[in-house]
């Protein structure tokens, strides 16, 4: 009795986050920008600010989840494919990007709203995308490692360290890439998903690069 | 505003890169005629070959349907010199495979499934490239299955490609922009039709069904419940391209049973169905030990309107030139000539095309023909480089000859050239010959 009870609190702890998600996109997408207060977004949907701030802290919280959510979503649905476990590095990276585009699709208009500013601009990075960030980073490194224990991608001292900060602006080329997409069915963003990962794996792997560094040191060392 | 950026500029390293070719062949013509000057020397053929090599370099590094265009115009004017069509025959759309992952997205895209989930065993590498895709293979219930799988973007990138090359190839091949419109309006339309694997499917099964009967054709059985848009499901045909089965070694007998039968397929098709695979290409024949004839791809099919058609083969007929006045009407309901013309250009080009006709309907005159002559095709590049130099036609302002022609001559040319490759020896007589009775 007592796991059921647990459980059951459980789920509706989850469906109210989900809830308080749900209503916050609306409430964006109807509107156009953020409720006056969480007092009166409270108010709208029914339920105390102290429930509220059980989920989140503020609004950015909410807005970050949304991403999270859609990350989440997309590397759940990977471990699911049976042939997840064969794949090389690249091909998992590739099928990463594929179903992320596929399930922020539903989500088009909301996306766009939130990105109405180019994701390249660097110089203030988007709030909104900040968890994701941290997230996404540590699942690359994961992969990273995996392809560097396989030798897919060859360890290059100083810059392996930053493979998963080039991985990300990669990331954020692709999100702006599809932001600005009017092919039909977002083919275009197939395309570029495709042609990057490739490029960034034929730069990452073991390649002439590595020789060309290796000789120019040796040259530099020995003269 | 962005996007408009990146796509113009896109293109105009495309352009760029055509320029860079036109640029290097005038390098050609100057190198030519410099040692032309010096040494009295007129070599053509190795000044041909250094262009069509630079052409074909360019081309095949921009790709897509740019290489196609290239290529069908290459084909209708003749018409180019032997080394272009070398080249040319060699080039093939080939962009870089797509990754298994894309392959499955666009699966679960049309079906929902992966294709593992709906086939016994899938190839995640693709085993040979398909025009505007891929192909795999695949096996449900013991049967072996070819699945084709189209690039993403294709149809899109077409029209950009063919609104870039228009200008380009005007200067590269010597043809006013006027009469490559002309040509790229019908182009344009068949490379649409040629990204739309579902309209495919229903040709390959209406066009088999209407075939069943030519002893010796085999046709792959389509699989509507595994196709879609961009996905091509059909049974997978054994047997040879056209070069690995003359590496074989096959006797006479067989070379002239196997052209045969490719002979009848467009006889039936040209003259009965009024409706034809108008994609000769090599790769698009499976040549099969016991004499069987393969055919796969039915992407593009010409309809021909029966006032062209009639127009067409009343033009072939034997001897039609010495009649000037019915030949003389035929050229101008086929706008080989036009109501603008000159008298002197119309008494210069209906000595061409009475030449051009008689070249390239003999071998419809003769009851046999060898297809292995050698010397026949020698000929026909010879006149047709004389038609391609030719000062009036390279500087007609309007397109000549119907737009219907350039598939049906493209067919021919395509025909002819397998056939002379085959070395077949061929029983002509066919349903042309009747009308040529009339």
């Amino acid at each position: 009795m007592a796991s059921t009870s647990t459980a059951k609190k459980k789920s509706t702890k989850k469906d109210l986050r989900a809830k308080i998600l749900e209503a916050y996109q609306e409430q964006l997408l109807l509107k156009g920008e953020n409720p006056a207060s969480v007092y009166a977004f409270c108010k709208d949907l029914g339920i105390s600010e102290s429930e509220f701030y059980q989920h989140f802290s503020d609004f950015e919280a909410v807005a970050s989840q949304f991403w999270i959510g859609i990350f989440k979503e997309s590397t759940k649905r990977l471990g699911g494919s049976p042939e997840w476990d064969e794949f090389m590095v690249r091909e998992k990276l590739l099928t990463f990007y594929y179903s992320f585009f596929e399930a922020i699709k539903g989500h088009r208009s909301y996306a766009l709203l939130t990105l109405k500013g180019s994701l390249l601009g660097f110089k203030k990075e988007f709030a909104d995308i900040k968890d994701l960030k941290t997230d996404y980073k540590k699942w690359l490194k994961g992969l990273i490692n995996e392809g560097q224990a396989q030798g897919e991608i060859a360890g290059r001292s100083k810059l392996s360290d930053i493979y998963d900060d080039i991985f990300w602006y990669q990331f954020m080329f692709l999100l702006d890439f599809w932001r600005k997409d009017r092919s039909s069915n977002f083919e275009k963003t197939d395309e570029a998903i495709e042609k990057s990962v490739n490029l960034s794996f034929d730069l990452i792997e073991k390649n002439a690069l590595d020789s060309a560094f290796d000789f120019g040191k040796f040259i530099f060392q020995n003269r | 505003m962005k996007e408009q950026d990146r796509i113009y500029s896109s293109r105009s390293q495309r352009t760029g890169k055509f320029l860079k070719t036109g640029v290097k062949l005038g390098a050609n013509y100057l190198k030519h005629y410099g040692k032309k000057m010096v040494t009295g020397e007129d070599n053509r053929d190795s000044l041909q070959e250094r262009n069509a090599e630079d052409v074909y370099e360019a081309l095949s590094s921009l790709k897509g349907s740019a290489l196609k265009v290239a290529q069908m115009l290459s084909m209708d004017q003749g018409i180019l010199p032997q080394a272009y069509t070398q080249k040319f025959a060699q080039a093939q759309y080939s962009a870089p495979p797509l990754s298994y992952p894309l392959v499955v997205k666009t699966f679960q895209q049309y079906f929902k499934e992966s294709p593992t989930e709906l086939f016994d065993s899938f190839s995640k590498q693709s085993v040979a490239a398909a025009s505007i895709g891929q192909v795999h293979q695949a096996s449900l219930n013991g049967k072996k299955l070819a699945v084709k799988v189209q690039y993403p973007g294709v149809a899109t990138s077409i029209q950009s490609d063919l609104k870039m090359v228009k200008p380009v190839v005007s200067t590269m091949f010597n043809i006013s922009q006027a009469e490559i419109n002309h040509y790229l309006e019908e182009v344009e339309v068949r490379l649409l039709e040629e990204t739309d694997y579902e309209l495919e499917l229903q040709r390959g099964q209406s066009i088999s069904e209407a075939c069943k009967d030519i002893k010796g054709l085999r046709f792959p059985k389509y699989y509507e419940e595994f196709s879609s848009e961009r996905i091509l499901t059909m049974d997978w045909l054994e047997g040879l391209h056209l070069d690995k089965f003359i590496a074989t070694n096959p006797d006479q007998e067989s070379r002239n049973q196997l052209g045969q039968i490719l002979w009848d397929f467009y006889d039936f098709q040209i003259h009965k169905l009024r409706e034809l695979h108008a994609d000769p290409h090599p790769g698009n024949f499976l040549f099969n030990q016991n004499g069987e004839l393969g055919i796969i791809d039915f992407g593009c099919i010409k309809t021909l309107p029966d006032s062209f058609y009639q127009n067409y083969f009343q033009i072939m007929k034997p001897a039609i030139s010495e009649n000037e006045e019915e030949f003389l009407d035929l050229l101008y309901k086929l706008q080989f000539l036009l109501p603008s013309d000159s008298e002197k250009e119309v008494n210069h080009f209906k000595v061409i095309y009475a030449d051009l006709l008689k070249l390239l309907g003999r071998p419809f005159f003769e009851e046999q023909f060898d297809f292995s002559n050698k010397a026949y095709f020698e000929e026909v590049y010879a006149l047709s480089e004389i038609f391609q130099n030719d000062k009036l036609v390279r500087n007609a302002k309007a397109g000549r000859g119907p737009k219907d022609a350039i598939y049906l001559n493209r067919t021919y040319f395509g025909l002819y050239n397998i056939l002379h490759l085959l070395g077949a020896k061929i029983h002509t007589h066919s349903a042309v010959n009747d009308l040529f009775l009339v």
